[in-house]
């Protein structure tokens, strides 16, 4: 049995062509899995469907080697993810969304207080904590959404574009937490568009273009940039695409 | 049961903090007083536009007046902000983005949503308790004296009809699952008022749950028990249609 996160073949495509298409991914305990690609590859919907926001049209998405479908809902408690908007509600305080979504993750009324504490210092909201959320700027929202998705110390993490609206000190403090979680045995998947972001945290890296997984790169290659975009040419011209 | 007290928990705090309800909840106490003031005004002055669409409420006075008018006004006023704060409540997730923060949680979807329900629950009967307050207040404000035995029956039944037109907006929290946001919910709102005053007007809806809560709260003897039994079918189809739409919810469209 495959722990962590695991696709195997699926399949989505929406009405105009557009989703992912026999798609094979493993997220392995211990190990930060970059996906890269153009936009409209595919990597979203590729995390939607890992995390049960659509369901495949074939193929199978195991978590801890149970497929989803017979996956029990308190197996989630091992899992954090922010997929294109972070969970921070604009009427609440940064820590009541914090209070909010440590309760969700399965974490009882005692516990979450100090798991709150400890993700605000993690993400450094310390001078946010009673603002409202619709108060914050988009990066310490993104900040907020991190932080939920990391206090309850999942096994598996799932992060769309995290870094996209950080500034420079988030991206810091992001990195290191992904570090952490990895060390301590995390799977996480990232997605991003950024290159050079990439090679700094990844262990391995999928590159998906249009919908399919054409290739890995080498997260310790001085030109990522080009190796990213030759696969891409080379995949376009080889699909009539370029 | 924890994943239930969670979902319970947390939708309890957003509707708390939420303006959207605060809001709305105010504009409606404030809407129905002023109205229901402003058409005891206008009977006492003798205005014959109105007194001639008021029907037998004019030969009303004092509390049975009041609340006689207030229970008109409700009947067509509480269904579409009622309505507004129940789209808000079940479509809120669709409108901001937030709907991906609550799947692969340990807490499941059916659950969120009936958190949801019991919420918006909650906040009817506060609204329904909150306006019978204020319209008492309206009544000792305007001179009427202490209501009398039938006067207490027509504020329960005021009461009643808050909290029994907020059961049969149900079928609002399916239109806004359904439709990913707040506007079907809310145009589900309009529509339901529109089909309710066309089947009052017609003199056909004692059958029609969304509409017998009114007729009743109007006119007692005009709704039989058969007819007012029929009315918890549409909150409990509906808030079933709703919990299984959320368990089923993918992130398609």
């Amino acid at each position: 049995m495959t722990t962590g996160l695991v696709a195997e073949g699926v399949t989505r495509v929406f009405r105009g062509g557009a989703g992912v298409r026999r798609v094979d991914l493993v997220v392995r305990p211990g190990e930060i899995h970059a996906l890269v690609g153009l936009n409209g590859a595919g990597k979203t919907t590729l995390m939607k469907l890992l995390l049960g926001m659509l369901r495949p049209a074939a193929g199978e998405i195991r978590l801890d080697g149970i497929p989803l479908a017979a996956l029990p809902a308190s197996a989630w408690a091992g899992v954090g993810q922010v997929i294109e908007h972070p969970l921070a509600y604009g009427d609440l305080t940064a820590r009541q969304n914090l209070l909010l979504g440590a309760r969700l993750h399965g974490l009882s009324a005692s516990r979450a207080p100090a798991a709150v504490d400890a993700a605000i210092r993690e993400l450094a909201l310390e001078p946010y904590t009673e603002v409202r959320a619709r108060r914050l700027s988009a990066g310490n929202r993104q900040r907020v959404g991190l932080a939920s998705a990391l206090q309850h110390r999942p096994r598996v993490l799932v992060l769309d574009e995290p870094t996209s609206t950080l500034d420079p000190a988030g991206v810091l403090l992001l990195r290191d937490a992904l570090r952490r979680s990895s060390a301590a045995g995390g799977a996480v998947l990232v997605s991003s568009h950024h290159l050079d972001e990439v090679a700094r945290i990844a262990d391995r890296i999928t590159v998906l273009n249009a919908g399919r997984v054409i290739g890995t790169l080498d997260p310790g290659d001085s030109e990522l940039e080009r190796a990213f975009f030759d696969q891409v040419l080379a995949d376009d011209r080889a699909e009539g695409r370029a | 049961m924890s994943t239930l007290r969670a979902a319970l928990t947390t939708e309890a705090r957003k509707a708390v903090t939420s303006r959207v309800l605060r809001w709305t909840t105010g504009l409606l106490l404030a809407s129905i007083v002023a109205l229901t003031s402003g058409i005891l005004a206008a009977k006492e002055l003798g205005d014959p536009q109105l007194t001639a669409k008021l029907g037998p409420i004019v030969a009303l006075d004092g509390w049975p007046a009041l609340l006689a008018i207030a229970a008109q006004i409700t009947a067509a006023g509480v269904m579409p902000a009622l309505g507004i704060g129940l789209s808000w409540i079940v479509g809120r997730e669709f409108a901001d983005g937030t709907i991906t923060g609550l799947f692969a949680l340990p807490v499941p979807r059916w659950a969120i949503a009936l958190g949801k329900l019991v919420v918006y629950l909650v906040w009817t009967v506060v609204v329904a308790i909150t306006l019978c307050a204020v319209l008492l207040a309206l009544g000792l404000l305007l001179g009427l004296g202490g209501p009398g035995p039938s006067d207490w029956q027509a504020l329960t039944r005021e009461l009643s009809l808050t909290i029994l037109v907020g059961l049969v907006a149900m079928p609002i929290a399916w239109a806004a699952t359904l439709g990913r946001g707040l506007l079907p919910g809310i145009a589900t709102a309009i529509g339901l008022l529109v089909i309710s005053q066309v089947m009052a007007f017609t003199g056909s809806g004692a059958w029609f749950p969304v509409v017998t809560p009114a007729l009743w709260a109007i006119d007692p003897d005009a709704v039989t028990l058969p007819q007012l039994a029929l009315i918890p079918s549409v909150p409990l189809v509906f808030g079933a249609l709703t919990l299984l739409a959320w368990h089923r919810l993918q992130l398609d469209r």
